[in-house]
């Protein structure tokens, strides 16, 4: 885990009534999906219903913090576009493809990472970044195993 | 749709000057255009009852356009749209043509897209948030501008396809080789090499200033009216052979599956409609607010196999000259960018061969494609004839 030095400037997700169980979980450091009971199908992001079957019939599987990926898709920003990102550049915003749950591929930033190592298929896994005293904000490294 | 083929026309197109900081108001910008496609048609501003317009809040209402061109409007309507809405108006407006509640109606986009409100950009974070579908999700990792929303989609793809940062130039010189034929394109005057293109840092990757469209301050407009009342006009009427007004994405949150496009949907009811087939298209408008989104299009539309489009477009089949000539007055990447409404007028132009004589005209020319992209979730199309 790392700790913010100072400030933090960036945006800070907001919870509303639908995703509030995916950020309650990552403040804990965890990761909760949302699935439908009917269907089956995970939703990312999560949502008021079931984006597969329209069902309410929805609920919250536990994931845990070992959370192994791939890089699916990503850009390199040589500039910011959002207060905070100023600091940091280039950033590198990433989709992960998620290794027990293909289906769902999920937006973060590869820390520790150089531009020269980034590759679609690369090995990563989550993180949390303590961003404020009572919230963390899913992220992703290079997988170390 | 299908039935409207060939009973709705263009009859008028027109723009306002264009420039880096136009020192006047959407408002003026868009009585500009507004009048300069009632010139062209050869109409008076009362021949007009119905106005429509797409902002992203940045623009005049329509009810204000109407006002200052000195007309009651039956009909005012404007929409909160982004690059696939031209398409859409226009079919909108064809569709209460037909229903008998109008009988012309004036299209326009209005704004100062460079010195005023920039799309996509200088917006609150929070407010982003909840703009986006899934925007928590987005947001707080520093995605907040159109390049790194479609660059998600274009590393992935170009990766699945072999697209090249060379072959991405190549839409680029293409089109900016285009606007040196045009003396109002704003990169008129401005070629590109493409040692110059691939030697240019990316804002974010893949795309750098050249992939990017040219954010200006500009009014176009655009006006429809029934194949009947086109006879009516000065102009030679392009008329409208089939269009899909609208397809989406299945997740308002379209980052939820990259490997499809709300084009990918269009296609099939667009050509149904029209009844032609890709091979007929001679002149194109492909919406280019960065060089793969047209490469993702070229695909979608059935130009090029998945796969072949890099080659489609390294053997110079965008430019005049080449098999689908596309974005002939330099599109938004060098011409200017109106939120795609210029590519439109630009279709109808060639269709009418007003460039007759010149080196800018694509030769005998009679069917063209024009398509709107608002992004990977909301997309639009039309094929025009003369
Ligand atoms: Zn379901």
């Amino acid at each position: 885990m790392t700790q913010a030095k100072t400030a933090y400037q960036k945006p800070i997700p907001l919870k509303d009534i639908d995703n509030a169980p995916y950020w309650d979980a990552a403040d804990q450091h965890q990761l909760a999906l949302q699935k439908c009971v009917d269907c089956t199908a995970y939703s990312q992001p999560p949502g008021p219903t079931c984006a597969k079957c329209g069902s309410e019939n929805v609920t919250w599987e536990q994931l845990g913090n070992d959370i192994k990926a791939t890089v699916y898709s990503y850009v390199v920003s040589y500039r910011p576009f959002l207060p905070g990102f100023q600091e940091e550049l280039p950033t590198i915003i990433a989709l992960a493809q998620l290794d027990k749950v293909p289906e769902v591929k999920i937006m973060g930033n590869i820390l520790n990472c150089e531009e020269k190592d980034l590759a679609i298929g690369m090995p990563i896994q989550m993180t949390w970044v303590d961003i404020t005293e009572d919230r963390a904000l899913p992220q992703w490294i290079p997988a170390t195993n | 749709m299908g039935t409207i083929k060939d009973r709705y026309a263009i009859v008028g197109v027109g723009e306002s000057e264009r420039s880096r900081k136009s020192g006047t108001t959407p408002l003026h910008l868009a009585l500009e255009a507004a009048n300069a496609a009632i010139k062209d048609a050869g109409l008076k501003a009362t021949d007009i009852d119905g106005f429509m317009n797409y902002n992203e809040g940045d623009s005049c209402t329509s009810h204000q356009l109407a006002t200052y061109l000195g007309v009651r409007p039956k009909y005012v309507k404007d929409i909160q749209g982004g690059g696939a809405s031209t398409e859409m108006l226009i079919a909108d407006a064809v569709a209460l043509i037909e229903a008998g509640q109008l009988n012309t109606v004036l299209i326009y986009r209005s704004m100062n897209g460079s010195s005023g409100t920039r799309v996509g950009r200088g917006y609150d974070p929070d407010m982003l948030q909840g703009a986006l579908a899934g925007g928590s999700f987005v947001i707080p990792y520093g995605s907040a501008s159109p390049s790194q929303w479609f660059g998600m989609y274009a590393t992935r793809h170009m990766h699945e396809t072999g697209i090249t940062k060379e072959h991405l130039g190549h839409v680029c010189l293409s089109f900016y080789e285009h606007a040196q034929r045009n003396p109002k394109a704003f990169l008129h005057g401005k070629p590109l090499t493409m040692e110059t293109y691939l030697a240019t840092p990316d804002i974010s990757s893949p795309f750098n200033i050249h992939d990017s469209c040219l954010e200006l301050d500009e009014g176009n407009a655009i006006i429809v009216t029934s194949a009947e009342k086109a006879k009516d006009c000065v102009s030679k009427p392009v008329y409208i052979m089939g269009m899909a007004a609208r397809q989406c994405h299945p997740h308002a949150h379209y980052w939820n599956d990259i490997d499809q496009v709300a084009s990918d949907y269009v296609a099939e009811e667009l050509y149904e409609n029209a009844g032609v087939t890709p091979e007929d298209i001679d002149v194109a408008s492909i919406y280019d607010c960065f060089s793969w989104v047209v490469m993702r299009q070229l695909e979608a539309y059935g130009f090029a196999k998945r796969g072949e489009v890099g080659d489609f477009v390294a053997e110079g089949n965008l430019k005049i000259g080449g098999k689908l000539p596309t974005n002939t007055a330099g599109g938004m990447l060098s011409e200017g960018y109106t939120h795609g409404m210029n590519n439109a007028i630009e279709i109808v132009r060639q269709l009418r061969h007003d460039y007759e004589g010149t080196d800018r005209q694509v030769e005998d020319c009679k069917i063209g494609i024009c398509t709107g992209w608002a992004g990977p979730d909301i997309a639009g199309a039309m094929i025009l004839r003369n």
